[in-house]
């Protein structure tokens, strides 16, 4: 695990979680677009957790 | 034996062997966030901490962490039933964000009731996957829940957890105990979860009632337990391991709290804490003082550092643990805890002055093979003193070792508990059978 760029990995994370917002910001209340990218930032949390809170 | 790289042994090889250090220090800002999510989100965790004068950003060393106040189970109970309804002031987030809610059993008194986000399913559902992946758990396994999971949250979570781990998940639910198991036989299932009772009453029914043996006829490999201390008791462990010729792993969680521990391939006596997603302090009993060596019991204060609906900080959950003196030899980073839970602060019993451990009495029961898995114990005053009985049931076929066993049973209990009891034997089958909470020890002298 010694060569993996974690940096790299939250950075990408982070990308995920703006893409998830930005989909809400324009969503103009369609539900199907709102709760389907609440859970992509529920999922994005998880690997928060599981990778990106070792590097903040 | 096979050679695992990390990615195939740890779910997390990141976190599970972060370097103490280093976890540590991770462990002390992820308090400080979860500690200001709560000041800044719920009026009761804002009033706490201020009347405690503490704030999160005072925390920097877990010393600081210990002077912040606990929650207790019955300051819940308190808060529920009031508006944000029916969570009250504990609630950190607005109520259509929750999506899921369960309660716990009530075995303690009036159940407490827990609300989750979506996220914080997701979290049971990862505190899960640590657990299942740590246990061999695999994306080629077939997992059969033999629980409809109703409003607790256990088995709702592993089975989550294992779905998110790729596994394939039969919920068996509806159906009674002999159709659970010849489901489980038909689809080949490799492994189940379920309390240490019902696996030793699915073991029973399947001898008895269909004539089959479940480590022959059934394909469980793996059984995860959950809801009481069996797994960690070593004759009960063996028990189900041999009925089922499976190994048998257990678990700990509760739901006010998440699932923060698990033992792993290794067996090692003891669980892994889930350090990544929970900080488990130890408090001794009496002065409150905290517990860093291994091998002296206290009281268990936990925070749940990711949850975020209805956060879980310094809860006071009053079960009685230690830690392992040992690091495991799989590699984890995490620190174990000694046998599991050994026993609650609120129930902790004594007996003629000496503390009594229920777990003691069943290491006991279920180390004699001419008795069966049933047992109950009863503590009663009589006049002054206090009086244990227990009963047990002889194996079928072990009728005419009575005398014999009577006198094994009481040397080691003797031995292990330094207590004397009145032991009487009962007709296999005629002690009470449980599927979840059994209740084996009664202590009836408060009634008086
Ligand atoms: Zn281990």
């Amino acid at each position: 695990m010694a060569d993996m760029d974690l940096k790299e990995i939250s950075r990408m994370i982070q990308e995920i979680e703006d893409a998830a917002k930005g989909l809400i910001d324009k969503a103009q209340g369609i539900q199907a677009i709102l709760r389907n990218a609440d859970r992509i930032l529920a999922s994005a949390k998880m690997l928060k957790i599981n990778v990106s809170d070792l590097v903040s | 034996m096979a050679i695992f790289t990390d990615s195939d042994r740890f779910w997390n090889p990141l976190l599970e062997t972060l370097p103490r250090e280093k976890l540590r220090e991770l462990q002390i800002r992820k308090f400080r966030r979860i500690m200001k999510w709560a000041h800044d989100h719920s009026k009761f965790h804002r009033q706490l901490y201020d009347k405690a004068g503490v704030e999160p950003g005072d925390i920097k060393t877990m010393e600081d962490i210990s002077r912040v106040p606990k929650v207790e189970k019955s300051m819940m109970r308190g808060i529920q039933k009031k508006e944000p309804y029916p969570y009250g002031d504990m609630l950190c987030v607005p109520l259509e964000e929750i999506t899921a809610f369960r309660q716990t059993s009530g075995t303690t008194g009036q159940p407490v009731y827990q609300p989750d986000t979506w996220q914080d399913w997701e979290w049971w559902a990862e505190a899960w996957a640590y657990i299942l992946y740590a246990q061999g758990y695999r994306r080629s396994d077939r997992v059969f829940i033999p629980f409809g999971y109703n409003i607790f949250v256990a088995f709702w979570a592993g089975h989550y957890g294992a779905e998110k781990l790729g596994c394939e998940v039969v919920p068996g639910g509806v159906l009674n105990t002999e159709a659970r198991i010849l489901k489980m036989q038909e689809l080949k299932a490799t492994a189940t979860m379920a309390t240490p009772t019902y696996i030793l009453g699915m073991a029973d029914t399947a001898r008895k009632k269909l004539g089959l043996d479940p480590a022959k006829d059934l394909n469980i490999q793996r059984i995860t337990c959950a809801g009481e201390p069996g797994a960690s008791i070593p004759a009960t462990k063996k028990r189900m391991e041999e009925a089922w010729g499976a190994r048998v792993y257990d678990h700990i969680g509760a739901t006010e709290i998440g699932a923060w521990s698990y033992e792993c391939l290794e067996q090692p006596g003891g669980l892994h804490v889930n350090e990544g997603l929970f900080l488990v302090e130890i408090e001794d009993v009496e002065t409150g003082e905290i517990i860093e060596e291994p091998n002296r019991q206290g009281k268990m204060v936990i925070t749940a550092f990711d949850r975020i609906a209805q956060p879980c900080i310094r809860f006071d959950s009053k079960d009685i643990i230690e830690w392992h003196e040992q690091d495991c030899a799989c590699g984890r980073t995490f620190r174990m805890i000694k046998g599991g839970v050994v026993g609650r602060a609120d129930d902790i019993t004594k007996v003629k002055g000496v503390l009594l451990a229920p777990t003691a009495i069943e290491e006991v029961v279920r180390g004699l093979p001419e008795l069966g898995d049933e047992y109950e114990v009863v503590v009663t005053k009589k006049g002054d003193t206090d009086d244990i009985s227990l009963k047990v049931e002889l194996q079928p076929g072990a009728e005419g070792l009575r005398e014999e066993v009577l006198g094994k049973l009481s040397d080691q209990l003797r031995l292990k508990t330094n207590l004397r009891y009145n032991i009487s034997f009962h007709a296999y089958g005629s002690l009470p059978r449980y599927d979840v909470k059994a209740k084996r020890f009664k202590d009836l002298r408060k009634a008086h």
